[in-house]
């Protein structure tokens, strides 16, 4: 190894482990002196780097970060609380909004209490006097008629059916009323082809706007009654 | 729901425990290696406050991305490189020149000071004057214990364009001691 490159070796690594430099240090003495003398300004060099470090810089650097952390944590508590706030808004929203959505969960069951809540307005004995003209002219809101009339017709009226705009017949029946709702399709009330209590049983059909639901005593055809509401319904579009 | 809760609940403690964990770490890192990060900030700026900031931001830097550093040992060169980062950031901020060497930002009281001290303050001096690309790879070598290809990754350079700017650096050192040691003496006096 030729003194130039040594030299430039030691200069840029006073400790290096390359063998080939040690070996060459180790041959010639002026090598190994010059090695020594460098490696005698590198401890100066080293020493003269040592620049004292300000004491209370290990605190102020876990002050700093504990503040940050603390921040952080502030901004977090801030989410969560936000967090709190709309999960309460939403069940505030939920608890509303099924108090006042049925109670009901078919559409079968909220006809049924229905009809027994009115039964007493209405007997098999009361006159038949709505005729099929007026009839249509209510249907008309649900942009449907009837051909023919289904029967004789007692009452025709407008009424809230789960909150729902909806048409309430009352035809003479074999021993008792016979209901017919037209009610508009909807979501919240799941819907039921049959469905039965003590007493009254009941029919539905869905259209693709509607349903129509017929609900007579355990003595009545529902399904002839179906049978001539389907032949007789149209639906405009 | 209630899971949601509860799962929650745990969740947090997981996070609290890991908070924790995480803290013990920091104050290791910083226990550890503030010194070698704040000499070395300071031979990269030759001012002690600008230092001390520099330490900061890093460290905050870390504190945020402790989560990434996987490999305790490679922490040092991590916070090196945070580091320089953040005093390249320093020059985009403001513009002035920081690099021109400026004799009263190295204080020390020569007055008490012992013969050691003297040379030692004398060789800051010369340090400090080194041109900065020689001086970064020194100070990494001397005060970091970087080897040769260690600094050349930190400084994204290659191997032997480092090794050749140790070569100058003390190069120049070793001349400039051999040249002053009547200034030197004079110095004191």
């Amino acid at each position: 190894m030729d003194d130039l490159q040594f030299r430039k070796s030691i200069y840029a690594d006073p400790q290096t482990s390359d063998d080939a430099i040690i070996e060459a240090m180790n041959a010639d003495p002026t090598k190994k002196k010059f090695a020594q003398e460098i490696e005698t300004l590198d401890a100066k060099i080293s020493q003269a780097m040592q620049i004292p470090v300000p004491d209370d810089l290990y605190n102020k650097l876990i002050l700093r970060q504990t503040m940050a952390t603390h921040q952080q944590k502030k901004k977090k508590t801030r989410i969560h609380l936000a967090l709190a706030a709309s999960v309460a808004f939403a069940v505030g929203l939920t608890i509303n909004f099924m108090q006042v959505s049925t109670a009901y969960s078919n559409i079968g069951d909220y006809a049924l209490a229905h009809v027994n809540h009115e039964a007493k307005y209405f007997s098999n004995n009361d006159e038949a006097k709505v005729t099929l003209a007026s009839l249509n002219q209510k249907m008309a809101a649900f942009s449907g008629s009837f051909e023919q009339e289904l029967g004789e017709l007692i009452a025709a009226n407008y009424c809230r059916f789960d909150g729902m705009k909806s048409l309430h017949l009352v035809f003479h029946g074999k021993s008792s009323p016979v209901t017919v709702f037209i009610i508009p399709q909807n979501n919240e009330l799941e819907f039921i082809a049959n469905f039965a209590e003590n007493q009254l049983k009941g029919k539905s059909l869905k259209y693709k706007d509607a349903n129509i639901i017929v609900i007579g005593d355990k003595a009545e055809s529902l399904q002839q009654w179906q049978d001539n509401i389907e032949k007789n319904v149209r639906w405009s579009i | 729901m209630i899971k949601k809760i509860i799962g929650n609940k745990s969740d947090s403690s997981q996070v609290s425990y890991n908070m924790a964990t995480k803290q013990i770490r920091y104050e290791a890192l910083v226990k550890a290696l503030h010194g070698d990060l704040y000499r070395y900030a300071y031979w990269l700026c030759h001012d002690k406050h600008v230092a001390e900031d520099l330490v900061q931001e890093t460290f905050l830097r870390a504190w945020r991305a402790l989560d990434s550093l996987k490999d305790e040992k490679a922490a040092k060169s991590w916070l090196i490189t945070i580091l320089r980062r953040e005093n390249a950031r320093r020059f985009e901020r403001k513009r002035f020149d920081m690099s021109e060497y400026e004799e009263a930002a190295i204080t020390d009281n020569l007055s008490t000071s012992t013969e050691q001290e003297i040379e030692n303050h004398w060789l800051r001096e010369k340090i400090a004057q080194l041109p900065e690309e020689y001086r970064e790879p020194l100070v990494l070598q001397v005060l970091g214990g970087f080897s040769g290809e260690e600094i050349a990754n930190l400084l994204s350079l290659n191997k032997n364009t480092v090794m050749t700017r140790l070569f100058r650096a003390r190069n120049q050192l070793k001349d400039s001691l051999d040249e002053e040691p009547l200034a030197r003496g004079s110095y004191n006096g």
